[in-house]
């Protein structure tokens, strides 16, 4: 992300300046200042639909993105809505809870204070 | 970090499979996006946000994800859940009879003094209706639990379903606090003093 985003974006104390949504249905996903801007090398799966996976014109690159911008909170319950997948080894993949668009962030279950939402997977308002 | 909400509601959607319990689960059900990946390993639940009464609750809702096919929804399941929807379908009758064996379940398995409400889902789809409305009322009202017909496909009912059943749970919370303070018992129930069962939170879903 180019610097002169990030601080459109990252307030002086390092928040979110602007509310976190969801970027295809607008869906709430943190309140303005509710997370941390933090920096760490995620992997998270391919936002694609159904339809378009799987076809010969699909790309590859393991189906995802190594995403390194993120918003970071604590305690589950600072979202305002989000949802949760099931377990995928120690990981717990965040979507969207009204459209339920993901994976826009990342949980281990082994740090029960760390739930990450990618920068590059959702929209700023 | 300062808390921004005063209370926390563990919800479950409990009924047969096919009544559309997961689509009560958003509110754009024709809307739902689902990538091949999160269908592949499925959503376990979701925190939404509501307020009442000027109140911010966090609701933490679980679906059964299937489990119901095979009864396995046991002791678990219901740990720690202050609200139940009892989900049916009005075009399935089976799924309304079966509702009685949902509420057998529940008082097996739940808290003796969990919220419940029933909801007679798919009320969009009127020319199919096999359950009457009187039928899910008279139903409710010979378990004196609350009862809406909902459509999630319609977005009729399903958001005053979840604010009535917080609703409940905050004045039963309120009920219990005054029962509390009369016996000389503290403040009100808030969820930091709760913070100790988070641990633990995850390990229920180890079924």
């Amino acid at each position: 992300m180019e610097a002169s985003d990030r601080s459109a974006l990252v307030s002086e104390d390092g928040k979110n300046s602007k509310s976190v949504q969801c970027g295809r249905c607008g869906s709430t996903v943190l309140s303005a200042g509710a997370a941390q801007f933090a920096e760490r090398q995620l992997f998270l799966p391919s936002m694609q639909k159904k339809t378009s996976l799987g076809g010969a014109g699909h790309k590859g690159d393991g189906d995802g993105d190594l995403l390194t911008d993120h918003w970071l909170v604590e305690d589950m319950y600072t979202f305002e809505n989000v949802g949760f997948t099931k377990d995928v080894g120690n990981i717990k993949y965040l979507i969207c809870a009204d459209c339920e668009i993901g994976p826009i962030g990342w949980h281990c279950l082994e740090d029960k204070k760390s739930f990450y939402v990618a920068l590059d997977r959702v929209k700023h308002v | 970090m300062a808390k921004t909400y005063d209370y926390l509601f563990k919800l479950l959607l409990i009924g047969d499979s096919g009544v559309g319990k997961t689509c009560l689960l958003f509110r754009f059900s024709e809307d739902a996006f689902n990538t091949t990946f999160i269908s592949t390993i499925g959503i376990d639940f979701k925190i939404r946000t509501i307020e009442l009464d000027g109140k911010k609750i966090k609701l933490q809702i679980w679906d059964t994800a299937g489990q119901e096919r095979f009864r396995t929804i046991t002791t678990a399941y219901y740990r720690g859940a202050m609200g139940i929807m009892l989900v049916y379908d009005i075009t399935n009758e089976k799924s309304f009879e079966n509702i009685k064996n949902w509420i057998r379940n529940i008082e097996e398995h739940a808290s003796s003094d969990v919220e419940r409400m029933i909801l007679g889902n798919k009320c969009d789809m009127n020319e199919k209706r096999q359950v009457s409305k009187e039928r899910g009322e008279k139903l409710a009202i010979d378990y004196g639990i609350k009862f809406l017909e909902t459509s999630a496909k319609s977005s009729i009912n399903v958001e005053e379903a979840f604010f009535t059943l917080a609703r409940d749970i905050m004045a039963r919370l309120n009920r219990k606090m005054n029962d509390s303070n009369v016996s000389g018992g503290g403040g009100p129930v808030k969820i930091t003093e709760n913070r100790s069962k988070k641990s633990s939170f995850f390990r229920c879903t180890l079924l």
